[in-house]
């Protein structure tokens, strides 16, 4: 985390400072549409132009940022609670109880997690749920369909920790299942855990356009790129940009919060200092040297 | 004496992190010979392991190493080799056993291969030989049934009997140099006592040089020739081990094996510590470095540097680097 590898977290920090502010950043409102500016090319009005209904582009890459940015954070912290509550009860309990529920995270595991969402959103898609958004219904199929991964996370680790001999002192020192478990196992699996989320953002990101790409996540007209990325497309040759834009947008926050991931797994190993900074510390070193040879001598 | 196998001369190691620079060792010497045993003594943190292993290449992961001095071995300043050909360097002419036998073997494989597979690098032996020389290297080491343990793994066996599997690998390559890096420390008191008789032993029988590092200072009367006495990386004392354990001349010596405690001693003030605690050495400062703790500082202590100056006139040389002691008790000297 020297120097460089900050600057390419931009693209993520800016995804979430413009999904929070998107309201007092959107010039127009995402869904207006302008039947005298249809397909216009960026102007001072329309920064990045407009759509096939005149929307402001600029608007709706913004709006699509808070659409993903909420989708997301629901999302991930639903599949990151339930996993790590069913993974590591499974890891701590053992016995009978962790084998039907490691069971389970088998099966969730080996199905393709956007095919459970798709699944599970055609389920969704039958009368008697008519009374939930397709916005939440998206949401909770992700949910259903992510969790599983923190599950076996958590669960390794716990039953890694619960080896560990402090686990036995605390025992020994009278420490309550829920002690152990808040103060000692817990902290680890977090840590894990968390950093596994900071990667996995990018894919839930993609996941949630490929879901409104097919139709199936967020309904029109609320600003989404996958979205935008369907309705570009019957104009991808005369109008490029109306695919590239939204395109571009999930390209960089997507590599943006692997490499973040990256960056957190990274961290714990020390790196050595190296380069002109380690020019810097010899030159300095020398220097104290000569200063103190020199303070010796005088005696 | 004969001629050193491994002889460090006016070693200085620098390490760097992104926070801190560290003088770790400050212009240090020390040789060992075939057939002799170097004990190396200091405190944590002293420098003794960075002093023996650092030329070696065995360094901290993350941190920025930066090492002057000479260190020759095998003929050459192993300073100046490529990574490849100090690696070639370890495990052939260096073996080294450590301090936890728990964690320095792979506990996914059994004990045997892991021998036999540095026998066949370093030895140059076939499998089947391999094989052969493992099983008499852990006999040797003194574990029993040896053919049933070479198919052991590492949590089948005792911390001892692990360290005797050690002391059996570090041997597999028939190495010129053993250094043992506070080889008893996590073992029981009677095992101990064990394994310094075996490392004497073998040493004897093979004539290979052993570098013990140590804060122990029962294991250096036990088995060491010759005592270096490391304070915060610089060297304060070295003699033979009767000169450096019974007549001590630097006040940290002297201090150091006032601090042990002796049994005999009947009442509860027979042990001595030394007040403070070791400097800082990210900060280069002049003169003594144990001056802030001695109780024989005077003011020269702290801007004049003490030079090893040979006290005895035995064969080895009984060198301290405390002219305050010196002068005070007449002490001859000569240089």
């Amino acid at each position: 985390m020297k120097n460089w590898p900050w600057l390419i977290l931009t693209p993520a920090i800016i995804f979430v400072l413009i999904g929070l502010f998107a309201p007092f950043l959107m010039t127009h409102d995402p869904t207006v549409q302008d039947y005298k500016a249809i397909l216009s090319p960026a102007s001072w009005s329309h920064w990045l132009g407009t759509d096939y209904l005149g929307r402001d582009m600029y608007s709706r890459i913004i709006g699509g940022a808070r659409t993903s940015l909420v989708a997301m954070v629901f999302v991930l912290l639903a599949a990151l609670v339930i996993g790590v509550v069913i993974g590591s009860f499974a890891g701590y309990v053992g016995g009978r109880t962790e084998l039907v529920l490691i069971s389970i995270i088998d099966i969730a595991l080996a199905l393709p997690s956007l095919i459970i969402a798709l699944a599970l959103i055609g389920v969704f898609s039958g009368a008697s749920w008519s009374w939930m958004s397709d916005y939440w219904k998206m949401i909770i199929a992700l949910t259903l369909a992510w969790w599983a991964n923190y599950a076996r996370m958590s669960r390794a680790v716990v039953v890694a920790e619960l080896q560990q001999p402090y686990i036995e002192a605390a025992r020994v020192m009278g420490a309550s299942h829920m002690w152990i478990f808040t103060k000692h196992i817990l902290p680890h699996v977090l840590g894990l855990v968390v950093v596994y989320a900071s990667a996995d953002a990018g894919a839930l990101v993609l996941a949630i356009a490929t879901l409104s790409f097919l139709g199936l996540g967020v309904a029109p007209p609320t600003p989404e790129w996958g979205q935008m990325l369907v309705d570009g497309m019957s104009y991808i040759e005369e109008f490029p940009s109306l695919v590239i834009i939204p395109g571009l947008a999930l390209t960089a926050v997507v590599v943006s919060f692997n490499l973040l991931g990256e960056a957190f797994a990274l961290q714990k190993v020390p790196k050595a200092v190296r380069g002109g900074l380690l020019r810097r510390k010899k030159a300095t070193r020398a220097a104290e040297e000569t200063a103190r040879a020199a303070t010796e001598a005088k005696v | 004496m004969n001629a050193p196998v491994y002889a460090v001369e006016n070693l200085v190691i620098d390490l760097y992190t992104p926070s801190v620079s560290v003088r770790a060792v400050d212009g240090a010497s020390f040789h060992v010979s075939p057939g002799e045993t170097l004990a190396i003594v200091g405190e944590s943190g002293s420098g003794k392991t960075v002093m023996t292993l650092g030329p070696l290449g065995l360094m901290p992961e993350g941190v920025a190493v930066d090492l002057r001095g000479t260190a020759r071995a095998d003929g050459r300043d192993i300073l100046t080799l490529s990574p490849s050909e100090l690696s070639a360097l370890r495990g052939g002419f260096f073996g080294v056993i450590f301090q936890d036998p728990m964690s320095a073997l792979n506990p996914m494989l059994k004990i045997g291969p892991q021998l036999a597979s540095q026998a066949q690098k370093y030895a140059g032996l076939s499998a089947e030989a391999a094989r052969k020389e493992a099983v008499s290297l852990l006999a040797r080491s003194g574990i029993p049934d040896p053919e049933d343990r070479y198919d052991r793994y590492p949590h089948e066996l005792s911390g001892g009997m692990l360290q005797r599997a050690m002391i059996a690998l570090a041997l597999a390559a028939r190495p010129r140099v053993l250094i043992a890096d506070e080889p008893t420390t996590a073992l029981d008191a009677t095992v101990q006592a064990q394994i310094l008789a075996l490392i004497r032993t073998i040493q004897k029988e093979d004539g290979i040089a052993v570098v013990l590092i140590t804060h122990d200072i029962g294991a250096v009367s036990v088995l060491a020739d010759r005592v270096i006495v490391l304070y915060a990386g610089q060297i304060a004392e070295e003699g033979t081990a009767i000169q450096v354990l019974t007549a001590p001349v630097h006040p940290y010596t002297r201090g150091l094996l006032a601090s042990v405690p002796d049994f005999r001693s009947e009442s509860a003030t027979g042990t001595k510590e030394i007040p403070g605690i070791p400097p800082n050495q990210a900060q280069l400062m002049p003169g003594c470095r144990f001056a802030d703790r001695c109780d024989m500082v005077q003011a020269t202590c702290h801007s004049h540097r003490p030079r090893l100056q040979t006290v005895g006139l035995g064969d080895v040389p009984h060198r301290v680097a405390c002219p305050v002691v010196i002068a005070a008790e007449g002490i001859v000297t000569h240089d």
